[in-house]
């Protein structure tokens, strides 16, 4: 006997994004989105410009504002430089991982929170970890969903999710991506695909993967920077210089970012910070906000609540 | 939460009768949904004395949110040890017909180590009033492969039951020392009651010991063919310390892999710096990862 998820995300009720608003960042119009008043949750979501076949957007988190707010938190997710509605990057130089960073932190900045609990997935993870390492005072708590960018052992993307079979750009080709990095093909819905679609029919979007992949800013400046500073990152959490409460969750049927990728970075941020955690959830490929909300949700709740008042 | 005092909840301690024999529970309040807590240890063979008083200050922190129930398995504590036989299905049969005595109809189990093979056990029968389990530092439970002996626990100093040689076995178990002081005294008490005594002298009788361990490697076999078939019919999560000199991270991984084949909601814990009670190392860290997989399920 299987009893079935309490709130699959195929059935469950889908909230709806709350209103979108703008805020300038450092002279980079920035699209972000909120719910709910309390210490501020910043969720950032995986992925980077220019790629053809995908686009994370600040929607990728619509399961999970809602309930935070409700949970007493201010949910706030952006959409990261050069993605989603934000602004792209204004120089070839600046098409890097640290340009991404350093638009984050300014977000947080031009928004005046206090420190955040960071949520950050995938590359986004890596982004969160990045931030909390370059600007301490910003960050409460960090969480890390998923995240093979920042593991140091292989991710596996680039060979589960090499080619799709279709059309490059087409919508069937975005599906194939999305079910692929998922446990339950079945919660890549056509509201998640019409999100990712709308983004990638964007004008200043098409310019990004014009950028990357036409003009090869990809391999000529984006993943030899990302390779160099990972390096640099990496030196940082053996060092011990996270120093903020820590949370890794992990699907666990991830084939992009597999377990183990999960355990090793928890090993190396576990030596240093005594309240680090690892939580894994089953029946859950790369997306577990998304596979089960709920779930994902109580712990970021709970994991928040361990945090003494300031 | 968020820093919001304890409140000192008081936790009363009831004895029932179950088929002729004292069971004894320590529960806050009547209710008939609870989490219930289910110790560990080989009855009058582990060299600390477990029972209800083993969860220590957890149990009022999860009194602030619900009704809390917490027993002593037969041997341990104030419940009577059996006539027959000591097994793993003792311990199973036990839980439930506490749970049924004190009209328990829905509950939470949290189990540690020896009770947590019994709690997937019990869960596998479908009683009806179980809603999810957790598992807890249970090596019991845990694939050993050919392993390697474990001699965490192998040269208790003498007497057993002392307060030297519980507070010996207590420190080894965890990661920091400092709670053990706060448990001693119920663990010492416990091993000068009836049933500890009793189990014990069943235990040094010839093979009792051994008749215990085959019946614990079994149970085993018994939840890895269920795991395989049906599947532990509940959700069910795996909550590990990272130090527990008992158990590796990797047995608590394989057991999670176990369960996570047929029971669609799993998870897997790891609580940093905890040995093998982290609902002592690490009390507020093991609350909040209980009660999360508890949220989920409203």
């Amino acid at each position: 006997m299987r009893e079935p998820d309490p709130l699959p995300a195929s059935a469950a009720p889908r909230p709806a994004m709350p209103k979108g608003r703008w805020v300038d960042v450092a002279g980079v119009r920035t699209r972000y989105f909120e719910a709910g008043t309390g210490q501020p949750v910043v969720f950032i979501y995986g992925g980077n410009f220019g790629m053809a076949d995908g686009a994370s957007s600040a929607y990728t988190w619509n399961l999970n504002l809602q309930p935070l707010a409700d949970a007493g938190y201010r949910a706030i997710a952006f959409d990261k430089l050069g993605q989603g509605e934000t602004g792209n990057p204004a120089r070839d130089q600046d098409y890097t991982m640290q340009a991404v960073v350093d638009h984050a932190a300014a977000f947080l900045r031009a928004l005046d929170l206090p420190p955040a609990h960071l949520v950050g997935h995938s590359r986004g993870g890596y982004a969160a970890t990045r931030l909390t390492l370059q600007h301490h005072d910003a960050v409460r708590t960090l969480t890390i969903v998923n995240s093979g960018t920042l593991s140091p052992g292989v991710g596996t993307n680039e060979v589960v999710l090499c080619n799709p079979p279709h059309p490059r750009g087409s919508r069937e080709a975005v599906r194939w991506v999305y079910e692929n990095y998922s446990h339950d093909p079945g919660v890549v819905t056509e509201e998640w695909i019409d999100a990712v679609m709308g983004i990638l029919s964007l004008d200043k979007y098409r310019h990004t993967v014009q950028k990357m992949a036409g003009e090869g800013l990809a391999e000529r400046v984006f993943l030899p920077e990302l390779a160099q500073q990972k390096g640099q990152t990496l030196r940082w959490l053996d060092e011990g210089r996270l120093q903020r409460p820590v949370q890794i969750v992990w699907g666990y049927n991830d084939r992009t970012a597999v377990l183990e990728r999960g355990m090793e970075l928890f090993r190396m941020v576990a030596r240093h910070q005594h309240d680090a955690q690892f939580h894994v959830i089953n029946e859950s490929g790369h997306f577990p906000f998304r596979e089960h909300p709920a779930q994902f949700n109580a712990l970021l709740a709970r994991f928040f609540a361990l945090q003494p008042a300031q | 939460m968020n820093g919001a005092s304890v409140t000192a909840l008081a936790l009363h301690s009831h004895t029932l009768n179950i088929n002729g024999r004292a069971a004894r529970i320590l529960r806050d309040r009547e209710s008939d949904s609870a989490t219930v807590f289910v110790h560990g240890g080989a009855p009058g063979i582990t060299p600390y004395s477990s029972g209800a008083h083993i969860w220590g200050p957890a149990l009022a922190r999860f009194a602030e949110d619900g009704a809390v129930l917490a027993l002593d398995l037969p041997g341990f504590g104030a419940s009577d040890a059996p006539d027959g036989p000591y097994t793993i299905d003792t311990m199973a049969d036990h839980v439930d017909a506490v749970l049924r005595a004190a009209g328990v109809r829905r509950c939470h189990l949290v189990a540690h180590d020896t009770g947590g093979l019994a709690a997937l056990l019990l869960a596998c029968r479908q009683p009806g009033y179980i809603d999810a389990v957790s598992i807890v530092s249970s090596v019991a439970a845990a694939p050993t492969g050919d392993g390697v002996e474990n001699t965490a626990l192998a040269y208790p100093p003498q007497p057993l039951g002392s307060r030297e040689s519980q507070r010996w076995a207590l420190e080894r178990l965890s990661y920091s020392p400092h709670h053990v002081r706060d448990v001693l005294d119920d663990c010492v008490r416990a091993a000068q009651q009836a049933p500890h005594l009793a189990a014990a002298a069943r235990m040094a009788e010839p093979g009792a010991a051994q008749a215990w361990t085959t019946s614990v490697a079994r149970a085993k076999a018994r939840l890895f063919e269920l795991c395989r078939g049906p599947g532990v019919p509940v959700p069910v999560q795996v909550a590990w310390g990272t130090h527990d000199p008992t158990g590796t991270i990797d047995q608590g991984l394989w057991l999670y892999r176990i369960l996570a084949q047929r029971q669609p909601i799993a998870h897997f814990h790891l609580i940093n710096r905890a040995g093998a009670l982290p609902f002592r190392d690490q009390p507020e860290v093991f609350h909040s990862i209980i009660s999360a997989f508890s949220d989920a399920m409203r």
